[in-house]
């Protein structure tokens, strides 16, 4: 395609020495480049309403008193909790887990508050091959090694990724490890539209790894993931040229957070710092020295002397100790975790507490999560709106179905706007309830496509436990499913309403069972 | 080329234009110079007094010196060696489309180029945010909210304007929606008080929203969900009951008809899908007085590549879908303001991935018929020579991109509480609208 107006030289264009403008350009006569198409402009495209209009326009501004002081107007992000949450186990499960449901609810009981939360916390003794059992059939790619996983189909892996990630969200027996898996999952975000089947590697060996061992030791092996540095450009820096993708978003969105008191100075030093990480291969991380800026750096008012061949790589490391001890560091990750875990308007007294447990413990995850879901602070906490991925997970815990494939929900997490490893950029999904609360249309759809399940290659949700007795006794039957025995009574209610308003058969229980998905109540927790 | 369709019976229209094409084709070098739709009048099908606003946000920091280049600036070239835009002079077929001797277009804009020759288009270069802030979220937050700074602001600057006039169809169940699967900050509004309840969904694809399921009980489960959230905690409770209203509304929406005017082409892509859907919306009177529409790919750390590359196709995707909605609903004598933004621009000089990195100063765009367009607009070009850039290494922000806006909300939306949409700021006029 060529160029579509005048070149250079014709009559009309302004010599280019003519334009170092001096004053604003808008108070400059308008050059009109283009005589007759100016003239077009002024007849064949006389405004319409646009034009007529013109009069209105004013340069001064016209101001006037708004009726509310902008700064005291915000979205609610605290929503108290309903009164219908009496019981602080209930509480606990719907913090801890995807979403209740009987079984996880009876085993809470049976444990009781802090016996259930040490029963989550202590992970590794949880016994979950049946769900790692069915992975391994269902998604066989997810155990093989970068250097098969290079190899396949970049959709076939995509898919098996997305879907294994929800199977285990689901079902898998460590709910809460899976709650944090989620988590770490947008701290470190990646797209795999970026990053492919690296990003296999960076879920298995970096997120699973450490979702509850240490701040610290997930942090390394996020920065020592080759799916990491392809996503934010480590591996084309140079020490000529550095990149500061990496060295940006590992303060600001990994560590010490926007206003964890680093500056653009810390950035432009930090990347020439990580000069010369990068990866090689089929995602074997690895340091190159060729490519490491050897002079001496200043970072956070650390001064670095550089390094030169493979001991190059001990500067990075250093710097990530530094940025992992670092006091902005510990508020920024117990502000985070606060944040998922209790409250999404933390005091300050909490964050201290929690940052304080982060320096004592050498950031370790559980210690944290120990204090934050504590019983005296839970109780207190505001509900949180269940972002889809969560609520999705929720409504395979209470429904319970046979799962044969799982195609159908990556679908519908794709209509509700949060499929996994799709978020483009590096901050990962939000977890705001202004940015979720609106998109409720997609909720109820998928309620509904979930209910009429009933496929044997797919998803089968079986509603003979609930036509086996009355409508009273289905309805009952979804409190105790969905909603831990503490439906609101007014959906309560309405629920029976509607499902006495029908036959009640397989059609009407569906759509019933797609009502307390849908339901208000289900979409917090 | 194929002669425009007569719509309106305007013969001498048709004559001046066949005339005037005939002119434009001699002294110009190039073919494609009009789109056969492009000399045609068309009366106004709004009756409405104020412009709705179409609010793009490129997201990732868009590189302004290569959307609209300096070329003119001679450190253009030496700062960018194998990522700059060949001059209009040159014989590649990469080389930029002059726009006024000094700044030119890439050919991955060219689809804008109409709109700024009819001087509908108006480009604002070494723009952005005042306040210095290289982080992609911070930078985006701020810009969406209309105030620097500020951590206790939430709201956004959209938000506020929808929060602060009366709807422009006092029925509308939907003023305004945001083409995303979650709501953009730039529409998150206040409610409560004497503000007015600003309606607003976020909906990713208009085209399909539904409930799905048996037709015959959908109104009926859409009475109980309307009945269940009545009692819900906000925002969730009013955005439940305006998505019940929504629901019916679109379902009259015929969107799988629609023939866009002009013959314009929407791309495929998310971004061209989502104006071809908003276009829609507007055409059909339902009351949509704004609209949010994100486009990303802006974040060109590497291999960015202005003339083929990355950042071409962005580019590419970004005029073509804009230039569509030109042809189809702003050229058609719709009502209609398009502002886009971009959260940062990036370094002057390339990085040693053939790409930049974050910087300051960008571009942004404003387009509609009560756009005073076809030109750049600079405040005091600061210039590209090294002692000109900022920190020795950005192109300078010498025009707030407030100031733009702020003008727009109040000449083209009617709304003169600026004080409210944009909090403390004190807006310089700058002659962006007519």
């Amino acid at each position: 395609m060529s160029s579509t107006l005048p070149e250079l030289g014709a009559e009309t264009a302004v010599p280019a020495v003519a334009h170092a403008p001096a004053v604003p350009t808008a108070q400059r006569p308008s050059r009109r480049a283009f005589v007759f198409l100016g003239a077009l402009a002024a007849t064949a495209f006389v405004p319409g309403t646009a034009r007529a209009q013109a009069a209105r326009r004013t340069l001064r501004p016209t101001d006037r008193k708004p009726a509310i002081d902008p700064g005291t107007m915000r979205p609610s992000e605290s929503v108290a909790a309903p009164a219908d949450w009496t019981s602080i186990t209930g509480r606990l499960v719907r913090r801890a887990t995807m979403g209740v449901m009987p079984a996880e609810m009876t085993r809470a009981t049976e444990f009781g508050y802090q016996g259930y939360l040490n029963y989550q916390l202590n992970h590794t003794r949880i016994n979950d091959d049946a769900v790692e059992a069915v992975v391994t059939a269902k998604w066989p790619l997810m155990s093989q090694t970068s250097d098969v996983l290079f190899g396949a189909d970049s959709g076939t892996l995509r898919n098996q990724l997305q879907e294994s990630t929800l199977y285990r969200a689901a079902f898998s027996q460590r709910q809460l490890y899976h709650r944090m898996v989620e988590l770490w999952s947008d701290h470190f975000n990646q797209d795999y539209d970026k990053v492919g089947y690296l990003l296999v590697t960076d879920q298995r060996d970096v997120i699973r790894a450490n979702a509850l061992g240490t701040f610290p030791a997930l942090l390394k092996a996020s920065a020592h993931s080759a799916s990491m540095m392809l996503y934010l450009d480590q591996q084309t820096s140079r020490a000529t040229a550095p990149n500061q993708n990496y060295a940006r978003e590992v303060m600001e969105l990994h560590t010490l957070g926007v206003d964890g008191g680093y500056t653009q100075t810390d950035v432009a030093e930090l990347s020439r710092v990580l000069s010369g990480w990068t990866f090689t291969g089929k995602g074997q991380f690895v340091f190159n020295p060729a490519f490491h800026d050897t002079g001496t750096k200043t970072v956070l008012g650390v001064t670095i002397a550089g390094q030169t061949g493979a001991a190059g790589i001990n500067e990075g490391e250093q710097m990530l100790d530094v940025l992992a001890k670092h006091p902005s560091t510990a508020k920024f990750i117990a502000t985070k975790m606060l944040r998922w875990l209790l409250d999404p308007n933390p005091t300050d007294a909490q964050v201290s507490t929690v940052a304080s447990v982060y320096k004592a413990t050498g950031g370790d995850i559980k210690s944290m999560i120990r204090v934050i879901l504590n019983d005296s602070w839970l109780p207190a906490s505001p509900m949180k709106l269940k972002r889809p991925f969560h609520f999705l997970a929720s409504a395979l815990r209470s429904t319970n179905p046979t799962v044969t494939a799982m195609s159908q929900m990556n679908s519908q997490l794709s209509n509700m706007g949060h499929l996994s490893y799709t978020w483009d950029t590096p901050d990962g999904y939000p977890d705001k309830i202004e940015y979720w609360a609106g998109n409720i249309v997609p909720r109820w759809a998928f309620a509904q496509a979930l209910a009429n399940l009933n496929s044997a290659t797919t998803i089968a949700v079986d509603t003979k436990p609930y036509l086996a007795g009355s409508p009273d006794a289905a309805v009952e039957m979804i409190d105790l499913n969905f909603f831990a025995k503490e439906m609101p009574a007014a959906t309560k209610t309405a629920m029976l309403a509607y499902l006495k308003g029908g036959t009640f058969n397989d059609a009407r229980m569906r759509e019933t069972l797609s009502l307390a998905i849908g339901a208000n109540a289900f979409q917090w927790y | 080329m194929d002669e425009s369709p007569n719509d309106c019976g305007c013969e001498e229209y048709n004559e001046l234009s066949r005339r005037q094409f005939v002119s434009a084709a001699a002294t110009m070098s190039a073919a494609a110079l009009f789109p056969a739709w492009l000399p045609k009048i068309v009366l106004a099908k709004s009756a409405s007094s104020r412009d709705i606003i179409v609010s793009v946000f490129m997201r990732g920091g868009a590189d302004g010196l290569s959307l609209c280049v300096p070329f003119a600036e001679p450190n253009y070239y030496v700062s960018r060696p194998t990522i700059g835009v060949p001059r209009p002079d040159d014989a590649k077929a990469t080389r930029g489309i002059n726009l006024d001797g000094f700044f030119m277009f890439p050919q991955g804009m060219a689809g804008l180029v109409p709109a700024f020759t009819l001087q509908d288009l108006l480009v604002v270069h070494a723009t952005g945010q005042l306040n210095v802030n290289r982080s992609h979220f911070d930078a985006q937050r701020f810009m969406e909210v209309g105030k620097p700074i500020d951590p206790s602001l939430v709201t956004g600057w959209l938000g506020r304007h929808l929060a602060s006039v009366p709807p422009l169809k006092p029925t509308a169940s939907l003023r305004a929606l945001g083409v995303a699967g979650g709501l953009q900050k730039t529409l998150v509004a206040p409610m409560g008080g004497t503000l007015y309840p600003t309606k607003t969904l976020p909906i990713a694809d208009p085209t399909n929203y539904t409930i799905g399921g048996a037709t015959a009980t959908q109104a009926q489960r859409l009475t109980f969900m309307q009945g269940d959230y009545a009692a819900a905690a906000e925002p969730v409770r009013s955005s439940a009951l305006d998505a019940v209203n929504t629901v019916a509304l679109l379902k009259t929406v015929p969107f799988a008809a629609y023939k866009p005017a002009n013959a314009a082409v929407y791309p495929t892509s998310s971004f061209g899908k989502a104006l071809r859907s908003v276009a829609v919306l507007i055409k059909n009177d339902i009351g949509i007085e704004a609209a949010q529409v994100d486009i990303g790919g802006w974040d060109t750390h590497s291999a960015e590549d202005p003339t083929a590359g990355s950042l071409f196709k962005t580019m590419q995707d970004f005029s073509n879908s804009l230039g569509a909605f030109y042809a189809d609903v702003i050229a058609t004598g719709y009502a209609v303001t398009v502002v886009a933004v971009s959260e940062f621009g990036r370094n002057v000089r390339e990085n040693g991935s053939a790409g930049t990195d974050h910087g300051r100063g960008t571009v942004m765009f404003a387009m509609g018929k009560g756009i005073a367009g076809g030109r750049v607009l600079t405040k005091n070009w600061p210039g590209l020579a090294k002692e000109q850039q900022e920190a020795g290494q950005d192109l300078k922000v010498t025009l707030d991109y407030k100031d733009v806006l702020a003008e727009i909300v109040q000449n083209r939306l009617g709304n003169p509480n600026l004080g409210f949409v944009f909090p403390t700021w004190t807006p310089q006029m700058l002659g962006v609208t007519r």
